[in-house]
């Protein structure tokens, strides 16, 4: 990758084009189960509208989750129809212009619509599953043939057994993608599979720490259904949306000292996680928190031989895009460990003005934080020398 | 004690006091509740456990005492086992000598750290008998025995009615504060607790000027459930990290909830909180608030200054936050020894004061070690010696 503004973001949504399915998936053997656009009829409104479909489930409010690209962004305009995405949404070559236009060099990739929690384990169908997965990680690699500023991260299949999953890592590295993004508790959500801990995974760990793939968990990981605070009927949208993001903090606040407690960073030493847009100022609390709790309770002798706070330095990486006081703190996370993220094309984003929003959060920041922060750590973390 | 001068006191607002063996089958009548009545009984291993209802409160053990045990990864397994300073005050009070706490704010074990092992009695009349009979024990055996004693009322929640008239006579005798477990509708079919059926118990409270207190723990809905291939040891750390992280979401929801707008001299604790998130919570909710125009929406304060207008949330090892409190506030922060659990910092708390304290002006470590406890829990220090 080529650096001219020396801005990476370490994590954005790439939305893939309508066809990305219809023009992979055999027609013959999925028929209408392969996702694609259709219009509906909306329930609310009256209105037809169009919606991603995924094996006859209707997906979402929108067709596309970019409000940040839409034409006005105080109110928070979701795309009805296919036609109102913009083209630097889902096209690699309008897209890299956006990317210009806000002064970043490159994006690593998370999915958009129409996926969910990371995959496509919904329809409960093993080889529908394997299929779709096996599109989407087809297509997002060609944005990287069109232009080496997109960083992919690859989904997996889990209802397959862990050898369809490690051969679709082996797949992805060879197509191009850089690393992998996670359920962080797939039996929370594919109750038939193991723990996150157990060693069933292990092949999938050795497998990534052999492409040197990063896991990523991104905002909740898929951990919602699992954790979290009973809806109350009382709120506005605009309260509950609220009410469900701004405890996104504590998903890795308690999973983070599972994954550290759990083994898999001693076993894999060489394999790297990334928790992506959920800020840093959890992770203070679980670096001071399990190193407390490993001493307190001598956890030395119980089977974690290495102090948290230095397992997280050496194989844990947290992404940021707003904070200040997180920034305020960076010295005890250590900037190594830190990258930034833009979020693009989400509501959260920063841009088109995320050089604006980065003199705010990085201001007295050393130049060489500064870098290693906004460019030369996702350039080491995802080899885009 | 506390001459002001030389050695800034120590209010710890975080023990837990343990229900005796006698404490429930002294009080109520056998005759009417027989074997649902708390009691503990003896397993065929030879092994104790508490039975509430015909529930095990779940627990490692027959008391929670292990700061006091020889290896702090166990618990005393029969009642002859449990050290006397779990139980018995003039035991704790030598122990709080040993460690340089002036006074202790008591929570409950058995009856749920929050109070929830109670709450979940099904029968209304039972639950407010098991609620009375410890509000009256705590006063009778612990805060007669010392003003260093700070009695804590639990509250039942079959009725908002009943709690209202518990907490009218329990401060009458003596407790203050309200404990409460965050997520009442978890444990028996009661309204969600951001309902307005809650508001004559804000009132109460508000009236009385005692603190409403969530403890971490209380609640279920919110915490990972540990690896079931972990050991007790790492279980039960894992357990201690989830528990303060957990109560981000219950957090979030009460500065969602308007209630704090309601009751605008109500004081909330958040106990067993610790300290490492705080700040970047508030952050993210003021970004997030904003994000989705909710101050349009009857929000007239930012979710940070609500925050510092009444809330509180409590810390034990925390060095970074202390450091920098940003909007946390040391206003706003409480100090606590945890004592019994394994995480307590007895009994080296001066010892972790000290490393976590370093830098701080005195005027800031007075105010976290007493001032801000003392205020909230009136307490005054020429009444304790």
């Amino acid at each position: 990758m080529k650096i001219k503004f020396g801005l990476i973001s370490a994590d954005s949504h790439a939305q893939l084009d309508r066809d990305a399915f219809t023009s992979r998936m055999s027609k013959e053997k999925w028929g209408e189960r392969i996702p694609e656009v259709v219009e509906v009829k909306d329930e609310r409104s009256k209105q037809t509208v169009e919606r991603w479909r995924v094996s006859g489930r209707v997906i979402g409010s929108y067709v596309a989750n970019c409000p940040a690209v839409m034409n006005d962004r105080k109110v928070k305009y979701y795309p009805q129809r296919w036609e109102e995405v913009p083209a630097k949404v889902y096209e690699p070559l309008a897209r890299a212009k956006a990317l210009d236009e806000d002064g970043v060099d490159g994006e690593v990739l998370f999915p958009n619509t129409p996926v969910q929690n990371f995959g496509f384990m919904q329809a409960k169908d093993p080889e529908f599953e394997l299929a779709c997965v096996r599109a989407y990680n087809s297509a997002l690699a060609e944005w990287r043939e069109k232009s080496d500023r997109f960083v992919p991260l690859a989904l997996i299949p889990y209802l397959g057994g862990i050898e369809t999953a490690v051969a679709e890592v082996e797949r992805a590295a060879k197509i191009g993608h850089r690393g992998v993004t996670l359920l962080c508790e797939p039996s929370t959500l594919v109750p038939t599979l193991p723990h996150i801990n157990d060693p069933y995974w292990y092949p999938l760990w050795e497998a990534c720490q052999a492409a040197d793939f990063p896991a990523h968990l991104h905002e909740s990981g898929g951990l919602a259904s699992a954790i979290s605070f009973p809806r109350w009927d009382g709120f506005t949208p605009n309260q509950a949306h609220s009410a469900l993001t701004v405890p996104t903090g504590a998903f890795p606040a308690e999973f983070i000292p599972n994954l550290i407690f759990s083994g898999i960073l001693e076993r894999f030493p060489g394999l790297k996680w990334v928790s992506a847009e959920t800020g840093l100022g959890w992770v203070n609390y679980v670096i001071e928190g399990c190193d407390h709790e490993w001493e307190r309770r001598r956890l030395w002798n119980h089977g974690v031989p290495t102090r948290p706070s230095e397992l997280f330095r050496r194989q844990i990486y947290v992404n940021f895009w707003f904070e200040k006081v997180g920034i305020a703190q960076r010295d005890k996370i250590s900037p190594d460990n830190i990258m930034w993220e833009s979020d693009y094309p989400h509501t959260a984003s920063t841009y088109p003005e995320s050089w604006k929003v980065i003199e705010e959060t990085l201001d007295g920041v050393s130049a060489e934080e500064k870098r290693k922060i906004l460019c030369d750590n996702a350039k080491r973390v995802y080899h885009l020398e | 004690m506390n001459d002001g001068k030389e050695k800034i006191g120590m209010i710890s607002v975080d023990d837990h006091a343990q229900e005796p063996a006698n404490l429930w089958t002294d009080r109520l009548s056998k005759n009417r509740w027989g074997e649902r009545i708390p009691h503990i009984e003896r397993r065929p291993d030879g092994t104790e456990r508490w039975l509430v209802d015909d529930r095990a409160p779940e627990l490692g053990g027959v008391a929670s005492a292990a700061a006091l045990m020889d290896d702090r990864n166990t618990e005393p397994q029969r009642w002859t086992e449990v050290p006397r300073a779990v139980y018995d005050p003039t035991e704790r009070l030598k122990a709080m000598d040993a460690d340089g706490i002036d006074c202790s704010v008591l929570y409950p074990t058995i009856s749920g750290v929050g109070g929830e092992v109670l709450g979940r009695i099904a029968d209304p009349e039972l639950e407010l008998a098991c609620v009375r009979a410890y509000n009256d024990w705590l006063i009778d055996e612990w805060a007669s025995a010392s003003a260093r004693f700070i009695p804590q009322c639990l509250v039942p929640l079959s009725s908002v009615h009943a709690a209202v008239k518990e907490i009218e006579r329990a401060v009458r005798r003596g407790h203050r504060g309200v404990i409460l477990p965050g997520i009442p509708m978890e444990l028996r079919d009661v309204p969600h607790i951001n309902g307005p059926e809650y508001d004559p118990l804000w009132a109460a409270c508000q009236d009385l000027a005692v603190p409403i207190c969530f403890h971490a723990g209380a609640s279920a809905a919110t915490q990972l459930k540990p690896y079931a291939g972990f050991s007790p040891a790492v279980a039960s750390a894992f357990a201690a990290l989830t528990r303060p992280a957990s109560t981000i979401f219950v957090l979030v929801n009460f500065l969602l909830s308007r209630i704090l707008f309601r009751f605008p001299e109500l004081k909330v604790v958040f106990s067993e909180s610790a300290l490492g998130w705080g700040s970047y919570l508030l952050e993210y909710a003021d970004y997030q608030f904003a994000n989705d125009r909710i101050h349009l929406e009857g929000y007239p304060l930012k979710p940070s200054e609500l925050f510092r207008r009444q809330c509180f949330v409590t810390g034990w090892y925390d060095r970074a936050s202390l450091q920098e409190p940003g909007l946390v506030g040391i206003d706003n922060i409480l100090w606590c020894a945890n004592f019994p659990l394994a995480t307590s910092t007895w009994p080296d708390s001066r010892k972790f004061v000290e490393r976590s304290f370093a830098g701080l002006s005195d005027s800031a470590r007075r105010k976290i070690l007493w001032d801000n406890a003392a205020a909230l829990y009136k307490i005054d220090a020429k009444k304790i010696g």
